[in-house]
């Protein structure tokens, strides 16, 4: 008996052990299920599902979801209001410049940091800015989103300490000169690289201030539990007034979103394919509650206009006019995203709805596989297509996609998945052949689809398309100072691109979820960009 | 037990060799697989002169034995690097908390298993050659057969949608009933293995002399079963303590995933996606090095409990 018990007293042992530590952890636990309860004394309390954030320093942020935290909790000059207009923020106003290079801002008195009520002045956003750019920060972004300031690539490649072309004119007037007049720089003064910082908070502890982090934004962090929890609360001092929210808990580990959202767990749940049916179904209680609305994202196919079979402008015309996008998306997508039929999404400023990019012809599609170079289906090369995914079967429109060139052109092609990592990196050399991907707009200019995505001599240009005439027009259109006459002149590219087929516009992108009817005024970005304060919620 | 102290010195002296050849393979594989860190954080942006730049900052552009050896100097001083995909987060920071997480399911996982299993296996050997012992196996052989992604919606869909008795997702230590759902989805599919293990050792002991002798001496059978076969029938169970660990760590990415516990399985997926060298390597140790301490407990428990196992190689040799 005594060996038996033995055993026993071991497995006790731990049990022990660890229930004793496990009290000091569920202590912090239950008061965060309190929290999370709603209607607590701190006011009314949105719950959310959100994506795991990777950093809240703006400085560095590269990904969307981490993103779309930032934009409520910090601010820059300029922000992206309801209408996706530029709008001003702590720049009350600004003037540019008869040679569109130099920007004054005139920036708000009334703009405290959270937490120490400091007052925001032109100086934060120089140190901002500068900080940004030091190669010691390390960002991956400071090039893209501040490069073309007069100064600031010397100063990420350690050649000087400050960036020339930022001048603090006086507390509340900034001046930055650019290298050329880029309308579109104001665009990119929206997103959060630009973002104000704290500078005492940030020189104070250069490693743990993004965990309560002294912003200028709507909201500020309460509580940051690393991959679990991120619970934001209502910056009082907000210069436009105080967000009606008081509390916003975004649970970050997943789970079933909308088992949680039926079971009264969150306010807000993403609606998947498998639910799509029952949130269109006028008796089901969710279709009540369900909203939808277009994120400015487009899909693609691309093609490696430098390697055979793609090589041939033919080939590529038939691929895309083989291919039943219609079908595709009404059949396998269940019509939850629109069908493509242009590189400019909806909503984005030069959308043109008139673009159209080759509608679905097997019969046209046959006859320029037979007129290309390669002859017919018999000439070609073996084709692959490569996707991301981790798993080991293929997205099913991909799969349609492959069916359909099968049926409509005799084609075989085979479907290669990537991991992420390797998809980036061999995209970057342009190793694949033909390739299904997306692009997000990052802010809304054409610029930051058309110029980084089809100048030849772009790095992101994927597909090695290059056509002199479109990239003259791009050049062009990056300093026209006229906004209808630049937006002519992007849409003159886009027909270009289009004729040419380097990419098939799939499907432009669509949001949907389900939001409890208490809440109101609850609105899906089309791009990142601050809307929480918006939100009301009726007890 | 004379044997015991320099048997276990000499496994102890052994892990850090152990160790040390995991770190180098694995941070091996992480340096010369495809894939780069900070490509997959830029995301769709690609700007080479940004990524070396930042790749330089890092230290990523070091001849790799020079990487191999700052990490090993890092490592012999408590440190297990920075995370690339958390900005400016120590991978300790990031892993430890949730490996606390996992580990406190994996053990309540594991006391269900055994604490269904051995009972289950012992009943059934009783009934042999009933119909209730190839039955309850059954049972628990479909159970294990359910994979995760088929047992946790459908308890979902009974607990929380049905019944409303706990909430769908979340986690809130051991005495929170959140962590009812993730505890069953891990244990049920280990069940049958230790009660088939319980079922076919406890046969063999009914088998032994002793067994015999003791009803031979006219005990009652409840004695007999309860202080002369279960507690022989036990002692190979504990060798399969440290194996039942492993398909633990296997089955906790999906439940966690499902259930939103903030665990390592998620973690362990994302950061090989990102290709987060310095957790990926952490992990590694970390898991390696658990099972390095799980199989010395067990071997020093075996030797406490049964008598005839004796670390007396040494004497031999």
């Amino acid at each position: 008996m005594k060996r038996f018990l033995a055993v026993a007293a071991l497995l006790l042992g731990l049990v022990t052990v660890a229930s004793v530590v496990a009290c000091g952890g569920s202590g912090g636990s239950s008061e965060n299920a309190g929290s999370a309860g709603g209607g607590s004394a701190s006011g009314p309390t949105l719950r959310m599902v959100g994506g795991d954030p990777l950093t809240l320093d703006p400085a560095l942020v590269t990904d969307a979801i981490s993103a779309t935290y930032i934009v409520e909790i910090f601010s820059g000059l300029v922000t992206i209001d309801k209408d996706l207009k530029l709008a001003p923020d702590i720049a009350k106003s600004w003037d540019v410049s008869p040679d569109g290079k130099t920007y004054t801002f005139h920036l708000r008195d009334d703009v405290v940091f959270q937490q120490t009520y400091r007052q925001v002045t032109a100086t934060d956003f120089k140190y901002s800015m500068e900080r940004a750019v030091n190669p010691d920060t390390a960002s991956t972004v400071a090039e893209a989103y501040l490069g073309d300031i007069v100064g600031a690539r010397d100063m990420i490649n350690g050649t000087a300490s400050q960036i020339s072309g930022i001048e603090v004119v006086d507390d509340f007037t900034l001046r930055i000169t650019i290298d050329e007049p880029k309308p579109y720089f104001l665009a990119k003064m929206a997103c959060p690289t630009s973002f104000v910082v704290d500078k005492t908070q940030v020189e104070d502890d250069q490693r743990n201030w993004t965990k309560k982090p002294h912003g200028t934004g709507p909201f500020m962090v309460k509580e940051w539990k690393l991959g679990e929890s991120l619970t934001l609360q209502a910056n009082e001092r907000y210069y436009a007034g105080a967000p009606s929210v008081k509390t916003v808990n975004f649970m970050l580990s997943g789970g079933s979103q909308l088992t949680m959202y039926e079971d009264d767990e969150v306010d807000v749940a993403g609606i998947s394919i498998n639910d799509i049916e029952r949130a269109l179904d006028a008796n089901d209680p969710l279709h009540s509650e369900y909203l939808s609305a277009d994120s400015m994202s487009v899909s693609y196919l691309g093609f490696n206009t430098q390697k055979p079979p793609f090589d041939d402008p033919k080939v590529r015309q038939a691929f895309g006019l083989a291919i039943d996008r219609d079908k595709i998306v009404e059949v396998v997508l269940k019509d939850m995203v629109p069908v493509a039929h242009s590189i400019m999404p909806p909503g984005l400023p030069g959308y043109n709805s008139s673009a159209t990019a080759g509608a679905y012809d097997p019969e046209k599609a046959k006859q320029l596989l037979a007129e290309s170079r390669y002859g017919g289906p018999s000439g070609l090369p073996k084709i692959t297509l490569s996707q991301v995914g981790a798993g080991a079967t293929a997205g099913n429109d991909i799969q349609a996609m492959v069916e359909m060139w099968k049926q409509n052109l005799g084609v075989e092609v085979e479907i290669q998945q990537t991991d992420q990592a390797t998809f980036w990196q061999d995209l970057d050399k342009r190793s694949y052949q033909m390739f299904a991907a997306g692009w997000v707009m990052d802010y809304p200019d054409p610029e930051d689809i058309l110029d980084i995505l089809f100048n030849s001599k772009s790095h992101q240009n994927s597909t090695g398309y290059s056509n002199p005439e479109v990239d003259q027009l791009l050049v062009q259109a990056r300093t026209e100072q006229d906004s209808a006459k630049r937006m002519t002149l992007y849409q003159q590219v886009e027909q270009l691109i289009l004729a040419d087929v380097p990419w098939v516009p799939l499907y432009y992108g669509r949001d949907h979820v389900v939001v409890k009817p208490y809440v109101k005024n609850f609105m899906l970005p089309p791009v990142v960009m601050p809307y929480l304060r918006y939100v009301t919620i009726d007890q | 037990m004379q044997g015991l102290l320099p048997y276990v010195v000499r496994r102890l002296l052994w892990a850090p060799l152990i160790l040390l050849a995991v770190s180098f393979i694995a941070f091996a594989i992480t340096r010369f697989g495809p894939g780069d860190p900070l490509r997959v954080a830029m995301g769709q942006y690609s700007d080479p002169v940004a990524l070396e730049r930042v790749r330089h900052e890092e230290g990523l552009d070091k001849p790799f034995f020079e990487q191999y050896g700052i990490y090993l100097k890092n490592l012999a001083h408590g440190k297990l690097g920075e995370s690339l995909t958390y900005r400016n987060r120590d991978v300790s920071e990031v892993i430890f908390p949730r490996i606390w997480v996992s580990a406190r399911l994996g053990l309540v996982a594991l006391l269900i298993i055994f604490a269904v299993g051995v009972p289950l296996g012992i009943f059934a050997a009783l009934r042999q050659g009933t119909w209730a012992d190839p039955f309850s196996i059954s049972v628990f052989l479909f159970l294990q057969s359910v994979p995760v992604l088929i047992t946790v919606p459908l308890m979902l869909l009974v607990f929380v949608l049905k019944l409303h008795w706990l909430p769908a997702a979340g986690w809130g230590g051991l005495f929170d009933k959140r962590i009812v759902m993730p505890a069953l989805a891990l244990s049920l599919p280990g069940i049958a293995g230790i009660a088939r293990l319980t079922r076919a050792t406890t046969l063999s002991v009914l088998r032994e002399d002793y067994v015999r002798t003791a009803r031979a001496k006219g005990l009652r059978e409840f004695t007999v079963i309860s202080r002369h076969v279960v507690r022989n029938s036990l002692l190979p169970l504990v060798t399969v303590v440290g194996i039942s660990l492993a398909t633990l760590v296997e089955g906790a990415f999906f439940a966690e995933t499902l259930l939103g516990i903030p665990g390592i399985g998620k973690l362990t997926f994302d950061s090989v996606q990102g290709r987060d060298y310095n957790i990926i390597l952490a992990l590694a140790l970390v898991l390696c090095s658990a099972f390095i301490i799980a199989n010395i407990v067990i071997d020093i428990a075996y030797t406490v409990i049964d008598p005839r196992v004796r670390y007396e190689r040494q004497r031999l040799g």
